[in-house]
């Protein structure tokens, strides 16, 4: 294993920020969820979207990419997402909530495994094992 | 248990299909795309449920979160286009329960669980031990072509 000096990558920044924000996410629809069903708060996450992507409209102006590809995925990601989301719930309703949401909790696993044959991409030994707490420690925290 | 294996199988693909994403559009644009994405599935969720009767503080909250998730889902991309791996950055990212326990910690007095002590210590590790790159870490046939 090749060991050099650990260096912050750029990218990990925006991941901090992501973390943030998506728990920030996570508190604010355990306050929404005392009163409002599932569903409910799915389309209120939906029509809150709005602002920002028109936000984002508004900086991109004429540079918004209309690449096929980057236009597809980026649809499907909104779909698959709200999907399984729906199927999440749908899954609630007939499983307890300790079973279904470390079960889901486990969706990286196919992310890296599509990674790794579709895109070709390899962690060393130190993100592997890294994986595998992190993977651990979303099954915990999610039961 | 096969609505669950669904979600599992809808939420790993996503993760794929934003790495690729981010490889032909900024991260600005494909918030823009998945917004688009998630509005398609909005007819649906009103043939289900109505938002009449919700308190507008509820709705206030729900609308908030939603902007919220939205900035995440940039936050996401912009990590993606900057280099990261989506095999990297999905398992990372995926960690954000972390951030909700210390929310609720600070500001519903919530206590963690020794479990939960437990799963934010292997968070923190594991966290910590995805970051670690000793290699650039977009391969050349991931480069970025977001026309930029």
């Amino acid at each position: 294993m090749q060991i050099d000096s650990w260096r912050f990558p750029a990218w990990l920044w925006y991941a901090l920020i992501g973390i943030f924000l998506w728990g920030l996410w996570g508190f604010l629809s355990k306050i929404g969820a005392d009163t409002a069903n599932p569903l409910q708060m799915q389309i209120l996450f939906t029509l809150g979207m709005l602002p920002v992507a028109g936000g984002m409209l508004l900086h991109t102006r004429t540079k918004l990419d209309r690449d096929v590809g980057g236009i597809t995925y980026g649809l499907l990601c909104g779909v698959v997402t709200g999907a399984g989301t729906l199927g999440y719930y749908a899954a609630l309703r007939h499983q307890s909530a300790s079973v279904v949401t470390p079960v889901t909790g486990l969706f990286p696993v196919l992310t890296v495994i599509l990674a790794f044959v579709l895109l070709r991409e390899r962690l060393n030994k130190v993100q592997m094992a890294g994986m595998l707490l992190a993977l651990a420690s979303v099954v915990i925290l999610s039961i | 248990m096969a609505y669950a294996g669904i979600t599992v199988v809808m939420w790993g693909l996503n993760g794929l299909f934003m790495k690729l994403g981010t490889n032909r559009a900024s991260a600005r644009s494909m918030v823009i795309w998945v917004t688009v994405g998630f509005l398609l599935l909005l007819p649906f969720l009103w043939a289900e449920t109505r938002l009449a009767g919700l308190e507008t503080r509820v709705i206030f909250v729900g609308l908030f979160a939603g902007a919220v998730n939205g900035l995440g889902n940039w936050a996401v991309f912009a990590c993606l286009e900057k280099g990261a791996k989506a095999s990297v950055a999905i398992p990372l990212t995926a960690l954000y329960p972390l951030c909700t326990i210390a929310l609720a910690t600070v500001f519903l007095h919530e206590r963690p669980s020794a479990r939960q002590w437990l799963g934010i210590g292997l968070a923190l590790a594991g966290g910590a031990m995805l970051s670690y790159e000793t290699a650039p870490a977009a391969a050349p046939e991931e480069q970025i072509h977001c026309g930029r």
